[in-house]
């Protein structure tokens, strides 16, 4: 067993409703984007763009986790990354040995009303989110383990993210990532990311 | 002052080379004192073992346990939590390190507590436990290094030569800190052989220093970047004032001169002062000027039909 | 060392309920599910039960609603203004003041208007809180004035409205993703950033492009429709007219693509043509003759086979030489070869000829589909346009042009093409509610059956065909006078100018109630909207202290979207819901956290002022007229009831006695299947769709006679055509040697106009956009004025106005362009998250009647403009001047 998502980026509009439904499920604080788009530009004018969503690629081979002086980074059995958060110190060495950016500390507890409090809102999903320590996408694992799918492959609505068990050959990740020859960022530094792209 | 650089993070995560911060401004700050104390401090302890110095053992030593403790613990988000970090050393470095650092400071306090300052005057026990402290005062030269080149996430910092060159900054912040200690002091160790030593660190930092420039700007276009922060983007004030000027040609020059001619004592104060300046900048420097690895460096925009 | 966060215990859950509901951040009314734990609100997704969003939703509707409904900058409390200056540096003086007080305030002022004539009050709301059917029209219907003021103005489609009322006889049009082949999109987000049925046609759009769907996206910008385009066409702003007349060109005159069948049968191509334009009639019957080819003569048009119409060709009349419509269509294309069209868009003649080939030959005409059992024409190409294209001057003319494309390939209400948005629908099974099918109107023409029916603006605004006469005005939008307007702007310049008297109305708007919408941002030239609001009683319920607010006299404090009751049936279903195959549905946007502070819902406040003004009984009749209520569920009209007992009504009237508000509350949506001929309305109507619209050159003459008679001599009425064209828009003829580059707006997925600007969440995903909070400039363009990356510029329009932002450079913009995201920069202090971000676009828009096309009453939203670099001390401040 071992979750993996593959984004298709020919599908992608770059609409950022994975950057904002991630919030939504999550209750991240500011400055932190567990889920985001990279747009990419290229070429003299007329140019071409390419719309990049990014997230926590699920490494299974994980630097963070290895680099973690607490084990507060775990990998599962099924392949999802994540970090306790009651284990961590936020020396932030993870944050550094990402090659994926996909890492965001925590300092303190901070509203995104400046200066007027905590919404009831924050309240309650602040719970999950304790000052002082790192964080970053755990593939929702929350819903993963009802059942679900992670947030932002329930509600893309280009629906170009998909979400399944890599390790099975006939499921429906296993075979788009073949057939549309799939493909993982930075391959070449052997971490082995559970998120594949399928080309624009 | 030091909360989180959270006003400019969209620019951070929209631009090519996100720099890094975390380590480097604000709370980040400690991290780099934390280095640079655990750094000259083991420096200093080596320096003074040759010396056979007891002052400069007890000065070296309060500045990895103290000083560079204190430090790395007002840096964690959860210093509550700090005995945590001593659980990963199969993988992790920085476990490794602070394991290095706890035990150096048991080795060096029990050494200091034999009472013999050098190795002809110590007994099988001290010669053991001074042997212990001399490993754990090389380790803590050593990891830090070994931290930065594992990183993957900075393609400037993922190299071999960065434990070299920290090592060699942190011998030459330790021959600094006893230099000035010794200057300080009411009685100290003779200077010259600390002298021409520290001379010799210096220009082989320097020669270092160039090669890991020029190596790692051919090594990929984030590790350029990097450079190009040091060289003549955000850091370059650092660098050029910082680990240069005042780290690297005023010690050098007045080394140089020093000797050729004797000179005096507050002289090797100030010298021994702006190298340690250096030695903090180097870190600084170094670890500002780290940006992530692009996440698109690999990324393909196949040819499409535009304006055939 | 920072708080720590409250530790988590899930044994202190005691609520835990997903609600459904209707998004409420734009007009699309996207189907939602709430997610609320002991009475807190922690999650909004699509409600997979609802066909409006398929269960996927936007940014917008993803992230608007919970930093929306916790914004501690919410209004809470009714206020009063105490300074009677009115200006952008006057301070307001606000003082706090009870429901009651406020009510009262109120009453008494709009009680003296109502003494006087009651049309001085004019009304505006935020069109962004959805297409349902709102209570304020209804109220100013019982109140007895017909003077709005359409909140997002010239963000509107009034062009396209009025097109989509003569062509498919509903509001607007979508494509069939379902099986289009080739799409061409003019200036229009449509399943990538933006329009109607954003959340599902998205989906749809996805779909389409991974089946093999081409995709040509024409804009200035590399927009997110160009960026996913297997063509981007980057084209000179407001002339997509010109664009698509060559492509007419292309596909009449020189490679004879057209789908003669349809338009000999389905259009009145073959209706011939004689002196000044006018149709030749039978003159027992009245009808329009054709020539029909057997015979040798011209008959009425229903009398002769569609195939043995002629489509070509010159013939004689008694007298008159004739010519089919058609010929005049093909002649004025004549007027456009790709060549010229290249010189005034800046797309190669060549790129032109072959697209236009490539679009007619992707149409397979004369090709069917079976579905269902049942053969029906096929032509998988769509062109449609929205505001990008048609916001300018020359809308009129553009328009036709853009949707002509898909008329003359037949490719319009059939399989594969062009679709009105829902023109039949035949009701739920049950109750046969709603139902609307476009009848055969004069002419064999289509009659919308049901073209903004449900809105209660009023007989003008009812039907594009038969025309209505234009008289002369007694309102201030004057859509009697341009009676084929769509409102916007013109009650403003009307009231910041005291122009009413000029155009013989004998009264002046005094009392303004705006429910909601931030006029000052959002109808142009910002000074001029500041003059009208000035003049004006400003009764404003709103959500924040904003922009607009800042001219008001009392301020009252209303439920948000997630805190007030709405049904959700009728209008939205050929505006803003899914066309296409799949599903009807009718729902309820309805509360999920109670209101806080002293917040009221819109609806109840209206009603209580009716009563209170004593025109319960009007207001009552007009909702009976607008929900279509029928006995039993028919309001009395002297009794006053209380909202929800009304939506109880409104509901179990169309879907019977077991559907009221409780089942809607608790199920949401009533959703069931659409049928065949509900979804490709023409093969099983027999109706006419006009290719010349030959009463419109004759429209124009009679409002030139009224003008005459005002003695109004600067609105110019040549635009009244009947064919399709082009001239140049108002920014285009400005453009001088310095003014060289045109100002143009687009929009972001993630933001709504200016209404989403305080959200933090949407905030946040534009401050990690490279171009959403700046000004996106050609890289080449920019380094020519020696601009570059991240200066901080001036954006200056011919008449001096400004606005000031960040530059951004790129080389996915067109040379003479500078763009700017949705409408940002607020400066309101009391919507803090919003103040600053972004740029002030509709600054530099002119709001007057030289930038006005009088036909359909849309202003040119594009300016030409000069930039420069802004001085290192030029900061702070309203971003504008």
């Amino acid at each position: 067993m071992r979750y993996g998502m593959v984004i298709d980026l020919k599908r992608c509009v770059g609409c950022n409703a994975c950057t904002v439904i991630c919030k939504a499920e999550n209750g991240t604080p500011p400055g932190i984007l567990w889920a985001r788009v990279l747009k990419l530009e290229s070429g003299d004018y007329p140019a071409r763009r390419v719309s990049l969503p990014v997230l926590c690629m699920h490494c299974q081979d994980p630097p963070c986790q290895k680099a973690c002086p607490t084990g507060a980074t775990v990998k599962r059995p099924d392949g999802i990354v994540y970090v306790d958060t009651a284990k961590c110190v936020g020396c932030r060495y993870c944050m550094m040995t990402c090659p994926f950016q996909a890492r965001y500390f925590n300092d303190a507890v901070r509203g995104y009303f400046p200066g007027q409090g905590l919404t009831p809102y924050e309240v309650l999903k602040y719970q999950d989110h304790p000052a002082g320590v790192v964080t970053k996408c755990h593939f929702c694992k929350h819903r993963v383990d009802q059942g679900l799918q992670p947030a932002c492959v329930a509600n893309c609505m280009a629906k170009a993210r998909y979400f399944g068990d890599l390790d099975d050959s006939n499921s429906e990740v296993s075979q788009i990532i073949r057939t549309r020859r799939g493909y993982q960022l930075h391959a070449d530094l052997g971490t082995d990311p559970s998120v594949y792209y399928l080309p624009p | 002052m030091l909360d989180r650089p959270f006003d400019y993070i969209g620019q951070d995560l929209r631009s090519t080379f996100r720099p890094q911060r975390e380590w480097a401004q604000r709370r980040g700050l400690l991290l780099i004192a934390a280095f640079f104390f655990s750094g000259i401090g083991a420096g200093g302890w080596l320096f003074s073992l040759f010396l056979s110095w007891p002052t400069g053992l007890v000065w070296s030593l309060a500045t990895v346990v103290v000083a560079s403790g204190a430090a790395h613990l007002a840096f964690l988000g959860r210093p509550e939590r700090s005995w945590r970090v001593l659980l990963r050393p199969q993988t992790s470095w920085i476990s490794r390190g602070v394991l290095g650092i706890v035990f150096f400071a048991v080795s060096g306090v029990l050494y200091l507590l034999t009472g013999a300052p050098a190795w002809a005057d110590a007994g099988p026990g001290g010669r053991l436990l001074l042997t212990l402290s001399a490993f754990g005062a090389v380790w803590l030269l050593v990891y830090k290094g070994f931290v930065f080149a594992y990183a993957k996430g900075i393609p400037f910092w993922n190299t071999a030569m960065l434990p070299a060159l920290f090592f060699v900054t942190g011998l030459r912040g330790g021959s600094a800190l006893v230099l000035l200690l010794a200057v300080v002091a009411p009685e100290g160790p003779d200077l010259y052989p600390l002298e021409i030593a520290k001379l010799w660190v210096a220009v082989s930092f320097g020669a270092l220093l160039a090669f890991y420039l020029w190596a790692t700007s051919e090594s990929c276009v984030a590790a350029r970047r990097s450079v190009r922060e040091l060289l003549g983007g955000r850091v370059s004030v650092a660098f050029y004032l910082g680990v240069l000027a005042v780290g690297l040609l005023l010690p050098l020059a007045w080394g140089a001169v020093g000797l050729f001619r004797a000179q005096p004592e507050w002289a090797w104060a100030v010298v021994s002062f702006s190298s340690l300046i250096g030695d903090f900048y180097a870190t600084y420097a170094v670890s500002k000027a780290g940006v992530y690895r692009p996440l698109a460096g690999d990324f393909r925009v196949a040819p499409k039909t535009s304006q055939r | 060392m920072s708080p720590k966060a409250p530790s988590p215990n899930e044994a202190s859950i005691q609520e835990d309920r997903w609600i459904p509901s209707a998004c409420g951040i734009c007009y699309n009314l996207c189907g939602i599910r709430v997610r609320r734990i002991n009475g807190t609100v922690v999650k909004i997704e699509g409600d997979p039960n609802n066909p409006a969003g398929m269960g996927r939703i936007c940014p917008k509707g993803a992230g608007g609603g919970i930093p929306l409904v916790y914004d501690p900058n919410r209004l809470n409390v009714p206020l009063k203004r105490t300074n009677h200056k009115k200006g952008f540096d006057e301070d307001p003086g606000w003082v706090e003041i009870s429901w009651d007080e406020a009510l009262d305030l109120v009453t008494e002022k709009l009680q003296q208007v109502r003494r006087e004539d009651p049309r001085k009050l004019v009304y505006s709301q935020n069109l962004m809180r959805g297409t349902a059917p709102r209570l304020l029209p209804m109220f100013a219907a019982a109140f007895g004035t017909p003077n709005s003021i359409i909140s997002n103005g010239h963000h509107c489609g009034n062009a396209e409205h009025r097109l989509a009322g003569l062509v498919h006889g509903v509001d607007t049009s979508q494509v069939d993703f379902d099986l289009c082949n080739y799409l061409i999109v003019f200036g229009s987000g449509i399943g990538a950033s933006a329009y109607y049925a954003y959340s599902s046609l998205t989906q749809k759009m996805a779909d389409a492009r991974m089946r093999g769907m081409k995709l040509v996206a024409v804009d200035p910008l590399l927009s997110p429709i160009a960026e996913k385009a297997d063509e981007w066409l980057p084209i000179r702003p407001g002339t997509d007219g010109a664009l698509a007349m060559a492509m007419l060109h292309v596909l009449l005159n020189e490679d004879g693509l057209y789908d003669a069948e349809y338009l000999r049968g389905g259009t009145n191509s073959t209706y011939l043509v004689g002196r000044q334009g006018r149709f030749v009639r039978d003159q027992a019957t009245g009808k329009p003759l054709v020539w029909d080819t057997p015979s040798g003569s011209a008959r009425p048009f229903d009398e002769v086979e569609p195939k043995d119409a002629a489509l070509t060709g010159e013939f004689t009349v008694g007298a008159t030489a004739v010519r089919p419509a058609f010929v005049l269509l093909q002649e004025r294309a004549k007027e456009f070869p790709p060549e010229r069209a290249a010189e005034i868009t800046s797309i190669p003649a060549s790129t032109i000829r072959r697209v236009a080939r490539e679009f007619g030959q992707a149409a397979r005409i004369g090709s069917t589909i079976t579905l269902e059992g049942k053969a029906l024409p096929y032509r998988p190409v769509a062109t449609m346009f929205f505001k990008g294209a048609h916001g300018h001057n020359n809308a009129w003319v553009s328009s036709m042009a853009m949707k002509w494309l898909n008329l003359v390939l037949g490719a319009v209400d059939v399989p594969g093409g062009l679709l009105g948005t829902n023109p039949v629908c035949l009701g739920y099974p049950q109750t046969g509610l709603p139902h609307w099918v476009p009848q055969l109107g004069p002419d064999g023409l289509v009659m919308a059956s049901a073209w903004h029916a449900h809105s209660a603006r009023g007989p003008e605004m009812t039907q594009p065909w038969p025309q209505r006469e234009p008289k002369a005005p007694e309102r201030l939008d004057l859509l009697d006078l341009f009676a084929a307007g769509s409102g916007g702007h013109i009650s403003v310049l009307l009231t910041a100018s005291d122009e009413a008297q000029r155009f013989g109305i004998p009264y002046k708007a005094e009392v303004l109630i705006n429910e909601g919408s931030n006029l000052v941002m959002s109808l142009g030239n910002t000074k001029v909207v500041a003059e009208a609001l000035k003049k004006l009683y400003v009764i404003n319920l709103n959500l924040f202290l904003d922009e607009t607010a800042h001219f008001a006299d009392v301020v009252l404090p209303m439920a948000s979207y997630l805190e007030q009751l709405t049904p959700i049936i009728g209008w939205h279903l050929q505006h803003t819901f899914p066309a296409g195959q799949g599903s009807w549905a009718e729902y309820i946007q309805q509360p999920v956290v109670p209101l806080a502070g002293q917040r009221r819902d819109p609806s109840e406040v209206l009603i209580e002022l009716a009563q209170r003004l004593q025109i319960l009984p009007g207001l009552n009749a007009a909702m009976n007229h607008v929900f279509l209520l029928r006995e039993p569920y028919q309001l009395g009209l002297e009794e006053k009831y209380a909202w929800p007992d009304i939506c109880d009504r409104v509901f179990k009237n169309f879907y019977g006695p077991e559907h009221g508000l409780e089942w809607f509350s608790e199920h949401g949506v009533l959703s069931w299947p659409k049928k065949l001929e509900e979804v490709y309305a023409r093969p099983f109507l027999k109706y006419r769709v006009p290719v010349y619209l030959e009463w419109f050159p004759d429209l124009g003459r009679k409002t030139q006679a009224l003008l005459d008679k005002l003695g109004v001599k600067d609105i110019p009425t040549a635009g009244y055509e009947g064919l399709p064209g082009w001239k140049p828009c108002g920014a285009l003829e400005a453009k001088n040697a310095s003014h060289d580059l045109q100002a143009i707006y687009y929009r972001v997925a993630w933001h709504q106009f200016s209404s989403t600007f305080e959200n933090p969440w949407l905030g946040e995903v534009s401050s990690v956009d490279h171009w959403a909070d700046c000004i996106t400039i050609n890289r080449a363009t920019a380094e020519r004025k020696g601009i570059k990356d991240g200066d901080r510029i001036w954006v200056e329009s011919v008449r001096g106005d400004r606005v000031r932002g960040r530059a951004k450079l790129s080389n996915g913009v067109h040379p003479e362009v500078v763009a700017i995201a949705n409408n940002g920069g607020h400066w309101s202090k009391h919507m803090p998250l919003a103040r600053g971000k972004g740029v002030f676009f509709e600054a530099l828009l002119p709001l007057d009647w030289e930038n006005t096309d009088p036909v359909v009453t849309v202003l040119d939203c594009d300016a030409a403009v000069r930039i420069y670099k802004a001085k290192d001390q030029e900061t702070g401040g309203r971003g504008w001047e």
